[in-house]
């Protein structure tokens, strides 16, 4: 019997697998993605669109994981009650961050470039958004946590998640958690 | 000094350092391209890309301090010179000489390419210009972005090319009106200041005519109102606008030089 074939499947599977990872992620972004741009195209104002985009985007987005993250080492010392508030009240800055990014009118156009599988569980997807006539390098970072779901964001290299750590964890280093559930409060508060 | 000395260092700092660019990803697929720092203690093993991006920052009181004049600046001057520009001239008209501008900067593209050695890079800034200068019109349209193979070739400059030699960034400073930088950044800027053909009135002549002064403060101008959009929307959901503005611009360089 010739091995060979065999062989050669047995090799080729972990590229499978890798390229099966990489095709779910991106389709479950594609439909994410999709979904929140139909929202936005038919929403009147900035407002609109971060609340009817919430219960989409809560469902696509491990906001759990990107808070845990945002707040780093920090986060262990929090009670499961202030990192449910926590994690609210960072929902709510991220999603008017990008909702503010949105001009009622104006369509995005997103170029979807080869995912890549940095590690088992993850998959990033690189994206060029083109809107208002300018392009964008964005990183979609997806990890698998009850499905693919978004665990970070990097719009021209930027990290979300980085960004967000590196005013925390001062936050933390000050006053802890209930100091980062402040400032939180404050971010969340102040007029967008 | 004279005021139109002042105007392309001002031009200078908000069109190359203050902010972040377009450049596109070409090979920003790796993991961790933007956050890379000494692990400080992850939550978890797949934490490796939330760590915070450390750059040194021994001016920090002095920064926050020129941070805060800065904030005052591009509110109460800047904002209403972009406003009185946006007024004038329509969005299309401005789309135009933005890119405009940006295919005159051609030289600082291209020999900042081949200082690093991506002579492929090079070429296809070369073809952009051509097409950019010749099909559409003086670079007042970006013809390029129609081109698969021409669209989405990352910006080189000077900062980026000292970053390839291996130079760190070194202190993080503030500039007056201009923004956020680093040492290495700094250099960059005057680099790309030499290499612009923009302010060649200036550099090649010293005392420069009259004339001389006009393009570099159309520049500024004209840069406003995306330099203003940037900082608005790097300060507008922060925590401590001081760090998410450092954040950004160190991020944001990392990545432009790692591509």
């Amino acid at each position: 019997m010739n091995r060979r074939p065999f062989i050669a499947l047995i090799l080729a599977a972990p590229l499978l697998t890798h390229g099966a990872a990489a095709d779910e992620a991106q389709a479950t972004l594609r439909s994410t993605i999709d979904e929140v741009l139909g929202i936005a195209n038919g929403a009147s104002s900035r407002s609109a669109l971060a609340s009817s985009a919430r219960s989409v985007l809560q469902r696509r987005v491990s906001f759990e994981t990107m808070t845990r993250r945002a707040v780093g080492v920090g986060w262990k010392q929090f009670s499961s009650a202030q990192q449910a508030k926590a994690t609210d009240l960072f929902t709510t800055l991220v999603i008017r961050t990008y909702s503010n990014k949105f001009t009622p009118g104006q369509t995005a156009t997103i170029d979807y470039k080869a995912a890549t599988n940095p590690a088992s569980g993850r998959v990033d997807v690189p994206t060029t958004l083109v809107y208002k006539g300018s392009r964008y390098s964005v990183i979609y970072r997806m990890e698998q946590i009850g499905g693919w779901r978004i665990a970070d964001v990097v719009i021209e290299g930027v990290s979300l998640v980085a960004n967000y750590r590196s005013q925390l964890d001062a936050s933390f280093k000050q006053g802890g958690a209930e100091a980062v559930i402040r400032s939180l409060e404050q971010s969340v508060s102040r007029p967008s | 000094m004279k005021l139109h000395h002042f105007l392309p260092l001002v031009a200078l700092g908000l069109v190359s350092c203050a902010t972040p660019k377009n450049t596109p990803p070409a090979s920003a697929s790796q993991p961790g391209a933007a956050a890379k720092a000494p692990a400080s203690g992850g939550t978890d093993a797949l934490d490796d890309y939330g760590d915070t991006v450390v750059v040194s920052d021994p001016l920090e009181g002095l920064n926050r301090a020129t941070f805060a004049f800065n904030d005052k600046f591009y509110k109460w001057v800047m904002t209403p010179i972009s406003k009185t520009y946006t007024t004038i001239f329509p969005k299309p008209v401005r789309k135009s000489i933005d890119n405009a501008y940006e295919n005159v900067k051609f030289p600082v593209r291209f020999v900042n390419s081949g200082l690093q050695g991506k002579f492929g890079r090079a070429g296809k800034e070369a073809q952009k210009f051509g097409v950019n200068t010749v099909a559409g019109v003086g670079g007042l349209f970006k013809v390029s972005d129609k081109i698969d193979s021409l669209k989405d070739v990352p910006a080189e400059d000077t900062g980026q090319t000292l970053a390839t030699w291996g130079m760190g960034h070194g202190p993080y400073i503030v500039v007056p009106v201009m923004g956020p930088t680093t040492l290495r950044e700094a250099v960059g800027s005057g680099g790309d200041y030499v290499l612009n053909p923009i302010n060649w009135g200036f550099v090649f002549t010293g005392d420069a005519d009259d004339w001389a002064w006009i393009p570099p403060t159309g520049n500024t101008i004209r840069a406003m109102p995306g330099q203003l959009d940037l900082y608005k929307e790097a300060t507008a959901n922060a925590i401590d606008p001081y760090t998410a503005v450092r954040s950004t611009y160190i991020q944001n360089r990392n990545a432009a030089a790692e591509q």
